[in-house]
């Protein structure tokens, strides 16, 4: 019985001295982490639309792979110039976490790739911008497939890559069209009434 | 432990039993994080840091911890220090932290670190221990590293991230299955079975044996 208190003792002693040195390095550190993630989002979505002059703020929210993501019209005084949005695509390994932004025709102005954890030498050549990434730049909703050849009209895979291709394709795509859906249709209302 | 030699403490922890290439201690790490040199000096000296720390906390209180229940103690001792290590990193160091996050964490099931606060910090005093636990994750670190170095030339043709391998202007990438997993056991084999034969042949050793996780 006496034994018994005594490991209780040592052990309780032990977890609330660890507790509190926990508690105390969360108390300090955590304002510091939580205003550099902040920070770092913050330039991301600036260097998406580098021409946006207003701060970048949140449209809305949207769902992909049942995790939420969200959307952005980034505004040069007033005037849209941008929209972005959080996209990711499941990969061979991992949800591959992207940032998307596309100019005032819908069209794809840029991606950058937040995040991933695909194999080493392979999956992880989507990052690699001259040999995939700049291949999306100017293409429309309707052009984003996903081909094995040689092609200046669809996006071409990554030999040895393909699955890894095929998300950042995808994702690209489902966000996209979110953007299109949510922002296309006075884009076409504009188009019209130029053409009456 | 009378007369205390740091010297043999030292040399102990970086080849006589070498976390990795004598003892086979944490395996499962030196595989996985290795495919690049930087990954692997990262994640090495995370690991020194860690494990200094804990061999220190440990000898110090080793006559309050009850033994019937020290290796609990042990546990919550590593990863009070794994947790501090992962929250200053991520306020202080976001372009480290970016790479390592993902390992850090994994620290707290290193079976290197309870070992050593089992083996020898919790029957020695605070300085021995102190040496140990830095001789001992220098010996990791440096294990990390040649397994990198190893892996990275043979798989990408670089170091660091920097190519080093290039053909008219075009990197090569000789053998791209010594960065994949399964490149990794090959290179800690042969590592492994290189540094035996020089133990063997010029130093009378037996090799090393065991192995875990």
């Amino acid at each position: 019985m006496k034994d018994m208190l005594k490991i209780t003792l040592s052990l309780v002693v032990i977890f609330i001295a660890a507790g509190l040195i926990m508690g105390v390095t969360y108390k300090y550190t955590s304002p510091v982490r939580f205003a550099a993630e902040k920070k770092e989002k913050e330039e991301a979505l600036k260097e998406m639309a580098p021409d946006a002059t207003d701060p970048i703020k949140p449209a809305g929210k949207w769902t992909n792979h049942s995790k939420p993501y969200e959307y952005y019209a980034a505004t040069s005084s007033g005037r849209p110039v941008a929209y972005i949005a959080s996209t990711a695509g499941k990969g061979y390994s991992s949800y591959i976490q992207m940032l998307v932004s596309l100019d005032i025709d819908l069209k794809i102005k840029d991606i950058k790739v937040l995040h991933h954890a695909e194999t080493p030498g392979l999956g992880d050549q989507v990052e690699d911008r001259a040999l995939f990434l700049d291949q999306f730049k100017g293409k429309g909703l309707s052009q984003l497939v996903l081909v094995k050849s040689e092609t200046k009209e669809n996006i071409q895979a990554i030999s040895g890559a393909t699955i890894s291709s095929r998300a950042v394709t995808n994702g690209v795509k489902d966000a996209v069209q979110t953007l299109v859906d949510k922002y296309g249709a006075g884009l076409r209302t504009a188009a019209r009434e130029v053409t009456k | 432990m009378t007369n205390t030699n740091y010297g043999t403490i030292f040399k102990n922890g970086i080849f006589g039993e070498n976390p990795v290439f004598r003892l086979a201690l944490s395996l499962c790490p030196a595989v996985a994080v290795t495919s690049g040199v930087k990954n692997g000096f990262l994640m090495g000296v995370a690991v020194l840091f860690v494990m200094t720390m804990v061999n220190a906390t440990v000898s110090l209180i080793r006559n309050f911890i009850n033994p019937k229940v020290r290796i609990p103690s042990y546990m919550f001792i590593i990863a009070t220090w794994v947790t501090v290590t992962d929250q200053v990193m991520a306020a202080t160091q976001r372009a480290v932290y970016k790479d390592m996050g993902l390992y850090i964490m994994l620290i707290v099931a290193f079976a290197i670190v309870l070992s050593r606060a089992e083996m020898f910090a919790s029957r020695n005093k605070l300085l021995p221990s102190i040496v140990d636990g830095a001789s001992m994750g220098l010996g990791f670190l440096l294990a990390l590293v040649l397994l990198g170095i190893f892996r990275e030339f043979l798989g990408k043709g670089s170091l660091w991230g920097h190519q080093i391998l290039v053909v008219d202007g075009k990197a090569v990438k000789p053998l791209l299955i010594m960065i994949l997993p399964t490149g990794g056991f090959f290179a800690m084999g042969f590592m492994m079975g290189f540094l035996n034969w020089i133990d063997r042949k010029f130093f009378g050793g037996t090799g090393s044996g065991g192995g875990a996780h």
